[in-house]
């Protein structure tokens, strides 16, 4: 690529500086670039990210509005290391959008010569030409949103999809030469089965995919799932108890037995949890989630982004009518911001550090005031955390309860 | 004898003779509702007491709880001047009476002091269970009863069947009944007539040795210890030397007055008079509702009869939230105290609650109240036990202790007795059925029952206090649609078949859910109980076992599973506030529970017992 204009290696591993408060960390940059794409063609039922319903003109808009943001904050990054377009579904744009955006972003940042630019994609929305747009443009991480090879599953979550498209989509990939990809899977479905997940597992292994994603679905309060099974529709009158019992979010224990499956048939094929519900195989753990979790800076840009910038945490506006207007009237469209106060950075700091499975550093924990060993001794003794040589995990017992375990420690802490 | 003292005789004699025949001293009894305060207002506005400009509706009732409960809970005394018909000017003392069953020791104190009683009956409800049982006390006192039909304004008032009601419920003549509509304002002149041509003025000789009724009293931070008094007998004045007969105690006599409704000042109280004293009396608790005042120097023979030392009847434990408001809670227990002597307190400690204290009240709605006054006026977060009854305890070396804390009653013990009430209920026959069998529910003894006028009935039960403390009142009106009303008089102790209930978590007993129930009950209520705590306790990492025990034996088991699943699955795209959030809310609500060894207990658990039938 020729945007990558420094030459040096800049794969080193990321500088525990970037975790520390105070003044040591504004004269860091971020390194780590998101972009929202709010578009989708329909709302999945679960889902309670922020997007709209699709529609084309608006996309340019759109576009140009977030080629706008990006400029002006082009002169807040450091080289990037990790582009990530997500959604909604970036894979929706048309190939012109893709254009603009790609060369907005080589005409006002640098990145590092292994930089990872991921692109979020749902299976019904791609083609093959699209696909090689995306690889010639730069994008070497692709993010497939599968969630299941059961196509009542799918069904049943609103997708628009099923598991054919998702292969056919995974084909694709595979035909551009796009190494690194990404899918993401979805256990605990209303009706799904330990067998049915068992299977989606396995089939989506033999796709051979670098980075698997495989999240507890979880009921958000106001999405239309949540709805249906909260307030069964009123037509389901007679039939409301078959309904309930065939759409029945599966029993806690079914769901525990998923997770340990999924850890288990994963490690057998090769890939190592490094998060919760994260697994790769070697060398393709996503950088650019892995920033999150070491509390690195990063910029968001589009509608309803999220930035965490020289120690603030804002958030755009998340209407696009009133995003495009404010990059009109050249305003910056953060819609409030936050510094985070040195509780809170600590208490981040566990949480998000804890997320991984390699846990956090000792070292990192002392050097912010933290004694976290003496902290964590009945809750180490209980089996619920390890600590070994410099770092505090959380076990497999610990890490499906890790909030009440985080809570735990902010109480010892003080925090 | 010098002259000037031989006028002051005089004037004295002149006093006796013009005034006594001029003073009426009457209250208004009503039940709850039933527009006494409103009525008391127009009152005090008709006689001119208060501009309409100084009068914030329903003056009397001076605490905002008071008033926002539309009841009045202490007395209090008004001094009216009204000139009649006949020409002649009268004084007229109005007593208020609180409202509430909970008070009714207060209330006949308040009647005790008058000649009379209004009897406020409103047109469209009719006779209700207060009524009957303040009509009672009132023709217990030998008073004069007016009956007044309220709230004749409003369009399903019946003043015809209201007046037949009252013949036939109270027997009193009701033929010349005053209509009236305290709202409205009608119907007041005829009230004030009737006080004067109908209740006849106070008897009394000033010559007697001092004789005075304490009806009320309150601690004022200026003037110390307040007490309203009704004179029987003899004079009382700045520098007389009193006595309060059920104590001996003695204080001097700084000045005495009558509220008009503003403090006045005044020369002397003497027979007849209702009025103020103060004495540099210190502490409230010296000053007991029903206790005669005398002269030391010439005391009288005989208290006033009808002096009892009352006794609260329902505790609880009431323990602050957060630990470091211990200190708060004292200090707000000790001023609500100086107002109130009929609440007491002394420090309590739980080994699931901490440090706190047992408090007693009178009754249910006046530990509402104190509960209600100390969340509100002393901003203090407050967890209270489960209401108890004060249970007679006979220990096998025959001592009897008193118990007022399940967690303290003996292992062994000879007998065991709890206190009974009588309660008389009025409802609408077509609700009969299902409160009879809540009150056989509530192990109750039918008394009475009784048509009053074609459909309504009045029922007396015989039930334990226990049965009644928590949630008999609002089973009762949501059986009758709200129709039903009624009231309860202690009546004594009985012997019953009770145990101890203790509850364990995790095999240690919790001292504060421990319980008192009848025996044929205990099975049944350690289901519930256990069952309920299962629904209240949050999962925790481990499990938590829940068990009933009587003495040794365990009576039911409940556990809540160990938490097994408790983790964000999904934390990217940047909004780690949100997930920050998440955490910080569920620990909030962590800091809401009491830790009881590893358990965490959430406050409903503490009152579960009362959720169980």
């Amino acid at each position: 690529m020729k945007t990558k204009r420094i030459a040096e290696d800049t794969n080193q591993t990321h500088t525990l500086a970037s975790l520390k408060p105070g003044i040591s960390e504004k004269s860091l940059q971020p390194s780590s670039l998101y972009i929202h794409i709010p578009f989708c063609l329909r709302k999945c039922a679960y889902c309670d990210f922020f997007s709209v319903p699709y529609d084309e003109s608006f996309a340019y808009a759109y576009t140009n509005a977030l080629c706008k943001e990006l400029y002006l904050k082009r002169a807040s990054a450091d080289r990037l290391k990790t582009v990530y377009l997500g959604g909604g579904t970036p894979s929706l744009l048309p190939d012109s959008c893709f254009n603009r955006i790609f060369s907005c972003l080589k005409n006002n940042f640098h990145f590092t010569r292994d930089a990872e630019i991921s692109v979020e994609a749902n299976p019904g929305t791609l083609t093959q030409s699209k696909v090689e747009l995306l690889v010639s443009l730069g994008v070497n991480r692709m993010s497939l949103g599968i969630q299941s090879l059961s196509d009542s599953e799918l069904k049943i979550l609103g997708r628009i999809h099923t598991a054919d498209d998702a292969i056919r989509s995974l084909d694709m990939m595979r035909i551009s030469g796009l190494r690194n990809v990404s899918i993401d899977l979805m256990y605990g479905i209303p009706g799904q089965s330990l067998d049915s997940w068992h299977e989606t597992i396995v089939r989506s292994v033999e796709y051979l995919p670098k980075h698997i994603s495989a999240y507890e679905l979880t009921l958000e309060e106001g999405t239309r799932l949540y709805n249906e099974i909260k307030n069964p529709p009123s037509f389901l009158k007679g039939g409301k108890e078959r309904f309930l019992d065939e759409f029945k979010i599966p029993h806690e224990d079914i769901i525990l037995d998923m997770y340990d499956q999924t850890i288990d048939h994963l490690q057998r094929s090769g890939y190592t949890q490094y998060e919760i519900s994260n697994f790769a195989q070697s060398g393709f753990r996503c950088l650019h989630n892995l920033n999150y979790w070491e509390r690195g800076e990063y910029i968001g840009a589009g509608a309803g982004a999220h930035s965490f910038l020289q120690g603030k945490r804002s958030v755009n506006v998340k209407d696009i009518h009133d995003y495009i207007e404010r990059l009109n009237s050249n305003q910056q469209p953060e819609r409030e911001s936050t510094m985070i106060p040195p509780a809170e950075i600590l208490k981040e700091f566990l949480f998000l550090g804890l997320r991984v499975t390699e846990g956090i550093c000792i070292t990192d924990a002392k050097n912010l005031g933290l004694d976290i060993v003496s902290a964590v001794g009945e809750l180490v003794q209980a089996g619920y955390l390890a600590v070994d040589n410099d770092s505090v995990r959380f076990t497999r017992k610990g890490i499906v309860l890790s909030n009440s375990i985080y809570i735990r420690i902010f109480e010892k802490l003080g925090l | 004898m010098p002259v000037h003292k031989r006028v002051y005789i005089i004037y004295d004699r002149i006093k006796v003779l013009f005034t006594m025949k001029n003073i009426r001293n009457f209250s208004i009894i009503a039940h709850i509702d039933h527009g006494k305060s409103t009525l008391a207002d127009r009152l005090l506005e008709y006689t001119g007491a208060l501009s309409e400009r100084e009068m914030t509706a329903q003056v009397l009732d001076s605490m905002d709880l008071e008033r926002e409960r539309g009841i009045t809970i202490k007395a209090h005394a008004v001094r009216l001047k009204y000139t009649a018909e006949n020409g002649k000017t009268y004084i007229l003392n109005l007593i208020d009476t609180p409202g509430h069953v909970d008070f009714s020791y207060e209330v006949s104190r308040s009647l005790a002091s008058c000649e009379g009683a209004l009897l406020v009956v409103d047109a469209s409800q009719g006779v209700e269970a207060q009524t009957l049982a303040n009509a009672y006390h009132a023709l217990e006192h030998n008073l004069e009863i007016v009956p007044v039909i309220n709230k004749i304004d409003l369009p399903s008032a019946d003043p015809e069947a209201t007046k037949n009601q009252i013949e036939d419920t109270i027997g009193i003549d009701c033929s010349d009944a005053i209509l009236t509509s305290a709202k409205e304002g009608t119907g007041t002149l005829e009230i004030l007539e009737a006080i004067v041509n109908r209740i006849p003025p106070p008897g009394g000789n000033d010559a007697k040795p001092l004789k005075a009724l304490l009806f009320d009293s309150w601690f004022d931070n200026f003037q110390g210890v307040i007490v309203l008094v009704r004179v029987f007998d003899g004079k009382i004045g700045a520098g007389t030397r009193i006595q309060l007969m059920s104590s001996g105690k003695c204080f001097e006599v700084s000045q005495v007055g009558i509220f008009s409704p503003k403090m006045e000042s005044m020369h002397e109280l003497s027979s007849g008079d209702v009025g103020y004293v103060i004495a540099g009396i210190k502490q409230v608790t010296d000053t007991k509702i029903g206790d005669t005042i005398t002269n030391a120097d010439n005391p009288a023979q005989e208290p006033c009869p009808g002096y009892k030392d009352i006794k609260p009847l329902v505790f609880c434990g009431l323990y602050p939230t957060q630990s470091h408001q211990y200190e708060n809670l004292r200090d707000a227990l000790n001023k609500l105290r100086l107002n109130d002597s009929s609440f007491i307190y002394e420090p309590e400690t739980s080994l699931a609650l901490g440090f706190g204290f047992r408090c007693g009240f009178l009754g249910l709605l006046h530990m509402e109240i104190i509960k209600e006054r100390l969340e509100r006026e002393f901003d203090l977060s407050l967890l209270s036990t489960a209401p108890t009854v004060v249970y007679r305890v006979t220990q096998t070396n025959q001592d009897i202790s008193y118990i007022e804390n399940p967690a303290l009653l003996p292992e062994r013990y000879e007998k065991i007795e709890e206190p009974f009430v009588l309660v008389t209920i009025f409802v609408p026959s077509d609700f009969v059925g299902p409160i009879l069998d809540l009150c056989q529910e509530k192990r109750g003894i039918q008394k009475s029952f009784a048509y009053i006028g074609k459909d309504r009935l009045k029922i007396e039960y015989e039930l334990p206090l226990n049965e009644i403390l928590w949630d008999f009142y609002d089973r009762l009106k949501s059986l009758s649609r709200g129709y039903a009303s009624m009231d309860y008089d202690f009546i004594g102790y009985r012997e019953s078949h009770l145990i101890k209930l203790h509850i364990l978590l995790n095999g240690e007993v919790v001292d504060a859910l421990s319980l008192i129930v009848h025996a044929d009950k205990a099975y049944y209520k350690g289901r519930e109980l256990t069952e309920k705590l299962r629904e209240l306790i949050p999962r925790q990492m481990f499990e938590v076992v829940i068990q009933a025990a009587m003495g040794n034996k365990i009576i039911a088991r409940e556990s809540v599973r160990a938490l097994r699943k408790d983790v964000i699955a999904k934390c990217y795209g940047g909004d780690i506030t949100r997930k920050r959030k998440l955490l910080e809310k569920q620990r909030e609500g962590k800091k809401r529970m009491k830790q009881f060894g590893k358990v965490e207990l959430p406050q409903e658990a503490f009152l579960a017992v009362l959720k169980v039938k």
